[in-house]
């Protein structure tokens, strides 16, 4: 099977500084790809360079067939790729109510939304998302005042709300407590049943858990790739990223 | 119960008795000049409202609305203009006073009453989409976009003022005689023109209203929260900032057209930077974020301005300041949010409940 986001040796330049460098990767339909790589390594840009944020020096992101390089981040959210920023980025000054009936954005024409006071199947999607985020007592709350976790957790039901058919998740576990975690963990063992997602995250114990294929990035390239049993075997892997987390 | 002041019901309540007093008005009074006078606050509400819709609710500070208010009161000018031309005298005085002895192809349109209206409504309109497209596309935002704004404004009041031979120049347009519209006579000192105002001013609130509770409304609520965001959930935050900034256009722009109705007049003075800066302050003094707040506002000031201006003469500008300065450093939501905190105090006494809504769904039974 053809893969669903397929990288073409992506390259980006800072300046003269390169961040990426000749990166490759395909991401197959259905899988949970877990991105992994020391701080600095190039995950979060790489996420950038995929959803149009910023423009790759070289190089090409192919979505579901189509060619979306360096195309314009809505038309990159439409065609079927949505994200979680590493920094939560929520709607601080909407409810959580209206920070996910925002997200769920199937009708986006301007003109047309004039007209559109409620949009069908949203109640339905919302109870489900809000209780699988565990949000549905805080709908009537502003986002901006949610703890970590659950600005966290609503960052990933807006995510949800899209619909996409790909999911970036830069590092979703940060700042959770424990139980959060497993929760987490649990909801994207289920995600991976209809849907693709790329994870970023340092935690070793959580990628273990839901990884179906672990890609290890350094210094803006590809190390190594492959179930989480090859990447933890792996000597280059131990040496650069694993070494220095049990370490820590 | 939650603050009555997020209640939708609430709100419409609300708008509908601030337009019951406003329509008892006319009733009440039978000083034709103060009729007029009070209309022409309708249209400064009017504007007030365009403010709030594309500042207040879109984010975007737009300083120069006096771009679409003065093309709408020039358009309707030179209607009503050419409304008391006849075939013996095609040619309207100013032009015949600066050396031009044909009517120049600018004025065509405006040779017939209907599609003059059209002209003085659409182009505004039109400029607005177009300039909003260009600025938006390249993402300029914020003070950046408040300088272009300006920056057009004081453009149109320089070719306005140049040229002389089509536009009057400095002394503007006088017409003559009223608007003649439909066979009707609207004689600015009569009921009949205040109802036509008023009439437009409500039924730009409920569209105003309405637009804001659309999912275009919540969509527009987003961008201004956070616009790099947004994008990321699939919308063209460039078509959302264009629409806005156009609908608030749009709404000054006849409400260019109803204040030339009113004084029959229009100079460079409808495009001066000060004015559309005073349109700004009474979004800001009324509450921007409010629409009715925003008008009450507008009738704020220049009521103010009409029975205290004269009697403190050079120093009002001095209290108009002062004013704006406190409201900006200690009610930055203007007097709307007043109404607001008291309604908060008063929820709070009750028990409050946990599913409170203040957005683009309907509120249940409250
Ligand atoms: N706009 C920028 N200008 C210059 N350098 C940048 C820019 N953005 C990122 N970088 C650099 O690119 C490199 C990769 O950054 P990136 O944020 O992608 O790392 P990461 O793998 O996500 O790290 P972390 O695990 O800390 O989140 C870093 O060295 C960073 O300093
Ligand atoms: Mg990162």
């Amino acid at each position: 099977m053809a893969g669903l986001l397929e990288i073409h040796n992506l390259s980006k330049s800072f300046d003269t500084i390169k961040v990426i460098d000749d990166f490759s990767l395909e991401v197959v339909e259905g899988t949970l790809c877990c991105l992994v790589g020391p701080n600095g390594a190039g995950k979060t840009t790489t996420m950038d360079l995929i959803t149009g944020r910023i423009k790759p020096s070289s190089g090409k992101v192919v979505f579901a067939g189509q060619d979306i390089t360096a195309q314009p981040e809505h038309v990159i959210a439409r065609a079927g790729i949505g994200r979680k920023f590493q920094v939560p980025a929520v709607l601080r000054d909407l409810t959580v109510r209206q920070n996910l009936t925002v997200a769920f954005s199937r009708q986006t024409n301007p003109f047309w939304n004039l007209f559109r006071f409620r949009s069908p199947g949203l109640e339905r999607k919302l109870d489900e998302i809000a209780t699988l985020a565990g949000l549905t007592d805080r709908l009537g709350e502003r986002a901006g005042i949610l703890s970590h976790g659950e600005t966290q957790w609503l960052e990933i039901g807006m995510v949800l709300m899209q619909e996409p058919r790909l999911m970036l998740m830069d590092e979703p576990i940060a700042g959770m407590t424990e139980s959060e975690i497993e929760k987490t963990a649990a909801i994207f063992k289920e995600l991976r049943k209809t849907t693709t997602l790329i994870v970023v995250e340092h935690d070793m114990g959580f990628v273990r858990e839901i990884a179906d294929v672990v890609t290890v990035m350094h210094m803006g390239s590809l190390l190594a790739q492959g179930t989480i049993q090859d990447i933890e075997a792996d000597p280059r892997v131990r040496d650069v990223y694993l070494g220095e987390q049990e370490a820590a | 119960m939650g603050n009555l002041y997020h209640n939708k019901t609430a709100q419409w309540l609300a708008y509908a008795a601030f337009f019951a007093v406003l329509a008892i008005v006319p009733m009440r009074i039978d000083d034709d000049f103060l009729l007029n006078q009070l209309a022409t606050y309708g249209v400064y509400g009017m504007l007030a409202l365009s403010i709030s819709l594309c500042w207040g609710f879109g984010g975007i500070l737009n300083l120069g609305q006096g771009i679409a208010f003065g093309l709408g009161a020039y358009g309707m000018a030179m209607t009503m203009q050419m409304q008391t031309q006849t075939e013996s005298n095609p040619i309207p005085p100013l032009m015949l006073n600066n050396g031009l002895d044909y009517l120049p192809m600018l004025w065509w349109p405006f040779a017939n009453t209907g599609l003059g209206i059209v002209c003085a409504i659409a182009v505004p309109t039109l400029f607005c989409a177009i300039f909003g497209t260009i600025m938006f596309r390249a993402r300029v935002s914020g003070p950046f976009f408040a300088i272009m704004t300006l920056a057009m404004l004081s453009a149109f009041y320089t070719i306005i003022l140049d040229r002389q031979a089509y536009t009057g120049g400095v002394n503007g347009i006088t017409p003559p005689s009223p608007l003649q519209f439909a066979g009707v006579e609207v004689d600015p000192y009569s009921p009949l023109a205040y109802w036509t105002v008023f009439f437009a001013l409500m039924i730009a609130t409920v569209l105003a209203k309405l637009i804001t509770q659309s999912s275009f409304g919540l969509v527009t609520q987003a961008i201004r929260d956070d616009a790099e965001r947004v994008r990321f959930l699939g919308y063209s935050v460039a078509g959302y900032e264009t629409m806005i900034y156009t609908i608030a256009g749009l709404i000054a722009a006849v409400a260019g057209c109803l204040w030339v109705m009113l004084v029959q007049y229009v100079s460079p003075a409808q495009l001066d930077v000060g004015f559309s800066l005073s349109m700004v302050i009474w979004a800001a003094i009324g509450g921007r974020l409010s629409l009715v707040g925003a008008i009450v506002g507008a009738f704020v000031i220049q009521g103010a301005q009409s029975y205290l201006g004269d009697t403190f003469l050079s120093t009002w500008l001095l209290i108009l300041g002062g004013f704006f300065i406190v409201i900006v450093r200690f009610l930055p939501n203007g007097l709307a949010s007043l109404l607001e905190a008291a309604l908060g105090l008063f929820a709070t006494r009750k028990p409050k409940s946990s599913a409170e809504s203040n957005g683009a769904e309907p509120v249940p039974a409250e």
